[in-house]
């Protein structure tokens, strides 16, 4: 008997299989939860119906070639993947990125920041019962995925830059689609906020529930918005800087309870600091003329030195490193992703016992579990 | 493992549920109104926000990268010459190759001295990453604008050299054809002597 | 023509126009709710979609009548039955308009004029439960028997603010035939306001309106058919026209609840301050009274729809907190005070 089942054995309970396809979207996977009436009293996890053996396939392909998997993790925002694998890259071999690239490496991080976040926003909202701000704001995803498209030609997974840097200038109508993007996003989130924050059903429904304490969020491994709705002001941009983001100005929003509610407040504003970033970002690239490099200088066959790297950055979900391993040649030895809704998940278990089913979705809901980055 | 107990003081407006359900109610009624004016219009696309496939489909970026295609010159001679690098960089190894010699009467058809036998796509495995076309060093294969592309039999999902041509030949009459890709400006590269061929090496050492 | 042929007449309207407006009403759902998300509904099925209910019911006939392996045979069947059985029964005692003169014969717009018409509404009306629960079991399902219990205890916990509000209604028009309150809301009172039960009960209304929310099911109190939690509440394992029974019964549930609310708080069929029988001849007038009634009822046919597209569930803790703790004392409030009134002959 597993620990769950042992530690409810006493009690009188009913098995509810909230099972790997279920119509709250989350990906695949599955919460048995045992319930007695309607307090769930402990839940058995299962994960793994989308493991593709994503690391080993790292081992049989070259390090060119693993850029279009690493889209495929978390699947809502392919960029950020895209960019923390080429920085671990570029930094066990010592390359040095030029500052044009670093610049639309940025808007497009934060661009797909934007996107991971109007997802999990919508999403949230459908789950409670709110179906309309999800249409309001995927609107506008749309809009985010016509910039992708423009720029590289892939809406979702866009093999977005090489080892080195990038592999194409922002097309010439960035400036007109970004002001319109703004203006949308602006009015998304607005009515967001309207329909939803001071809504005391939805306050109701997501204030207090599943709340858990600055000290246990940092035990389980949390990290990302989840651990910043508890209090603990941890942002990679600002403690452990990477690329340019020391010379931007924009703020770390925080909870104070780590409930469904701080979750959601967390990601809203987040989006729009992640606006504020992109504008900075991009008044620096305008200054910047149209013949400076894109690219470092990588040989055709990219065979880093022996040794060991781990490299991580604030992804939308929170820390997502890549440890790489390379023993000389041109394919790596061993890639190893750390997924941040991994370590969330496992605390999933805690966070609702006592609580009700609905609760439960909501808790789902709220901690952005993706299943590709979950099982890889 | 204790739980923070959560209390929140709701303002006056927030306890009596009403206010704020008709503010949101008056936010939906907006839309409401705006988009049934514009459902009357005549026309498939009314609503700007919803396209009604397949009578109005969105404008594709011409970088979209879609289905394959392989390329002629303007000669209509086919650029491939079965050099193996897309199937080589492909990191779904879905793309097969055969390579052949061009023999003395078929110089029109072939641009260069070997061609494809056989040319196939599996398009169930390809994740449209735009390697092989980042990759070949002819601009021969080019991902297009296709995206329609189930069918009903899983054999004719693998393109061969035949359909991949005639995608070309489709996307040229229709105008849909891609700029070749630009080259990226690298960091600390030294301007290239342009390189000298054979015989200008030889009245140079002649000279000398 | 003797009674009974007008009676059965009458019998056979009401239950094709209440089947006619459940229909409609899945096309109001789901064209109002896309245009309100920014995208179109149906629209390839007839001029603006106005088939796909044709469309809706076709198919459901057509399709294949399972049942799961180890339902119980005859409960899987008997909870839809039940369901719409009750649906149209409680639309019997409504009335839908004033009198008509057909022929010099004077046919009041009403099924049956019972003297104790609003508590046959309410008697029929918690049958519905039974629907439920039964076709909860039924299914042997734990989605299935879950949204079953739920919608037991909320259906019957919102029918005591719902009585608490009807029997405030009662008091302030000593009757408890609906005809008879209808007939007394015309003219005015207080010089200027007309004489409905919006005006002179507000605070009822407001208890009423949101129990009859939870006893319809509707979003905010939609926990019964979750969809997102227990996938589809009671009605998982149904399919084909048992499902169209459930989904039908529902809309016609909906249709009686706005027609009471109608009925008892907003006047029936008379107009503001306009007597239409003063400028029509009688025929005229008996169809003006039930055009301006289905008028009303359209309105709050649409509030339904509307308030659903546009806030949050409920969690099943807090509704019920909502029903025991807010609404049933807020009725008792409403009680005494329309008593007070009434003892001081207001």
């Amino acid at each position: 008997m597993g620990p769950v089942k042992q530690r409810i054995a006493n009690e009188d309970y009913v098995t509810i299989n909230v099972g790997p396809s279920h119509p709250a979207m989350h990906g695949t996977l599955r919460a048995i939860a045992y319930v007695s009436g309607e307090t769930v009293l402990g839940t058995d996890l299962e994960i793994g119906y989308l493991h593709r053996g994503v690391e080993k396939l790292g081992e049989n392909l070259t390090y060119h070639q693993f850029i279009p998997i690493t889209d495929r993790l978390n699947y809502c925002s392919a960029i950020a993947n895209n960019v923390s694998y080429e920085m671990a890259v570029e930094k066990l071999m010592g390359l040095e990125v030029p500052e044009k690239a670093q610049l639309i490496r940025i808007i497009m991080t934060e661009l797909s920041r934007i996107a991971d976040h109007i997802v999990l926003v919508g999403i949230l909202g459908v789950d409670l019962g709110a179906f309309t701000p999800f249409f309001y704001l995927f609107i506008q995803r749309e809009e985010i995925y016509e910039i992708f498209e423009w720029y590289n030609g892939a809406r979702l997974t866009n093999t977005f830059g090489r080892i080195g840097g990038v592999e194409a200038p922002l097309p010439e109508d960035f400036e007109e689609r970004w002001s319109k993007l703004k203006k949308g996003l602006d009015k998304a989130i607005g009515e967001t906020d309207k329909l939803l924050t001071h809504n005391r059903i939805w306050m109701d429904r997501t204030i207090g529930v599943t709340p858990i304490s600055a000290d246990d969020a940092l035990n389980w491994g949390f990290t990302g918005p989840c651990l910043r709705a508890c209090g603990v002001k941890r942002d990679l941009r600002k403690d452990e800087p990477y690329s340019l983001y020391h010379q931007f100005d924009f703020e770390i929003p925080t909870g104070k309870h780590g409930d469904v509610f701080d979750r959601y407040m967390v990601r809203m504003i987040e989006m729009r600091e992640s606006v504020k970033i992109i504008d900075q970002a991009f008044a620096m690239y305008k200054e910047l003329g149209p013949d400076e490099p894109l690219m470092a200088k990588v040989p055709k066959i990219i065979r880093p030195p022996e040794g060991e790297v781990y490299h991580a950055i604030e992804s939308p979900n929170g820390e997502l490193g890549f440890y790489i391993k390379s023993d000389g040649t041109d394919k790596p030895y061993r890639i190893k992703i750390r997924p941040p809704c991994y370590m969330i998940f496992q605390a999933f278990d805690e966070l609702i016992q006592g609580e009700m089913i609905s609760d439960l979705i909501a808790c789902l809901s709220s901690l952005n579990i993706i299943a590709g980055e979950l099982d890889r | 493992m204790a739980k923070p107990i959560v209390q929140r003081k709701y303002t006056l407006s927030e306890r009596i549920y009403l206010v704020e359900i008709i503010k949101g109610l008056g936010l939906t009624w907006k839309h409401f109104i705006f988009n049934f004016k514009a459902s009357l219009k005549p026309g498939p696309h009314t609503v700007p926000t919803c396209w009604q496939y397949p009578w109005d489909r969105r404008e594709i970026a011409p970088i979209f990268r879609g289905e394959h295609m392989l390329s002629l010159d303007d000669k209509g001679r086919e650029k491939c010459i079965a050099c193996g690098m897309c199937a080589r960089i492909c990191p779904a190894q879905c793309i097969t190759v055969k390579k052949g010699k061009v023999k003395e009467g078929e110089e029109e058809k072939y641009a260069g001295k070997f061609y494809p036998v056989s040319f196939e796509i599996d398009l169930l495995r390809c994740i449209f990453c735009g390697f092989c076309e980042e990759t070949c060093p002819k601009n021969a294969i080019v991902l297009g604008q296709g995206y329609e592309l189930a069918q009903y039999e899983s054999k004719e999902c693998v393109l061969t050299k035949d359909k991949l041509i005639e995608n070309y030949r489709s996307a040229l009459e229709s105008g849909n054809l891609k700029p070749p890709r630009k080259k990226v400006p690298v960091a600390g590269a030294k301007e290239k002597k342009p390189a000298k061929s054979k015989v200008q090496k030889k009245t140079e050492a002649q000279e000398a | 023509m003797n009674d009974w042929t007008i009676a059965i007449i009458k019998v056979v309207f009401i239950w094709s126009w209440t089947l006619l407006i459940a229909t409609i009403m899945t096309w109001v759902e789901r064209r109002g709710s896309a245009l309100i998300q920014d995208r179109l509904g149906p629209n390839i099925a007839g001029p603006f979609g106005l088939f796909q209910p044709l469309a809706d019911g076709i198919k459901l006939f057509t399709k294949e009548e399972f049942a799961p392996k180890h339902a119980h045979k005859i409960l899987f069947t008997l909870g839809p039955v039940l369901f719409a059985v009750q649906a149209f029964s409680a639309y019997a005692v409504i009335p839908f308009g004033d009198k008509i003169v057909i022929n010099a014969k004077e046919i009041v717009l009403q099924v049956a004029d019972v003297n104790i018409g609003f508590l046959f509404v309410l008697a029929v009306g918690s049958l519905a439960v039974y629907g439920f629960v039964v076709g909860g079991w039924g299914s042997n399902n734990k989605y299935s028997l879950l949204g079953g219990l739920r919608a037991t205890a909320q259906l019957l916990s919102y029918e005591v603010p719902l009585g608490l509000a009807m029997l405030a209604v009662c008091m302030t028009y000593s009757s408890f035939s609906l005809r008879e309150i209808s007939l007394d809301q015309a003219g005015t009172f207080l010089g200027f306001l007309p004489n409905w039960g919006f005006f002179k009960q507000p605070l009822g209304f407001l208890v009423f309106l949101v129990a009859a929310f939870a006893e319809a099911n509707r979003v905010p109190f939609d926990l019964p058919e979750a969809e997102s939690e227990l996938v589809a509440g009671y009605h998982t394992e149904y399919g084909g026209m048992r499902l169209g029974l459930y989904l039908f019964g529902e809309y016609v549930n909906l249709y009686t609840l706005s027609a009471l609310m109608v009925t008892i708080y907003f006047g029936a069929w008379h107009l503001p301050y306009i007597d239409m029988s003063a400028y029509l001849s009688p025929f005229a007038y008996g169809i003006a009274s039930f055009v301006v009634f289905f008028l009303k009822c359209a309105f709050f046919l649409w509030l339904f729809v509307w308030v659903r597209w546009t806030i949050p569930r409920f969690r099943f803790d807090q509704l019920m907190g909502l029903g025991w703790k807010s609404l049933i004392p807020l009725g008792l409030l409403n009680l005494f005070v329309t008593a007070f009134f009434i003892q001081i002959s207001l």
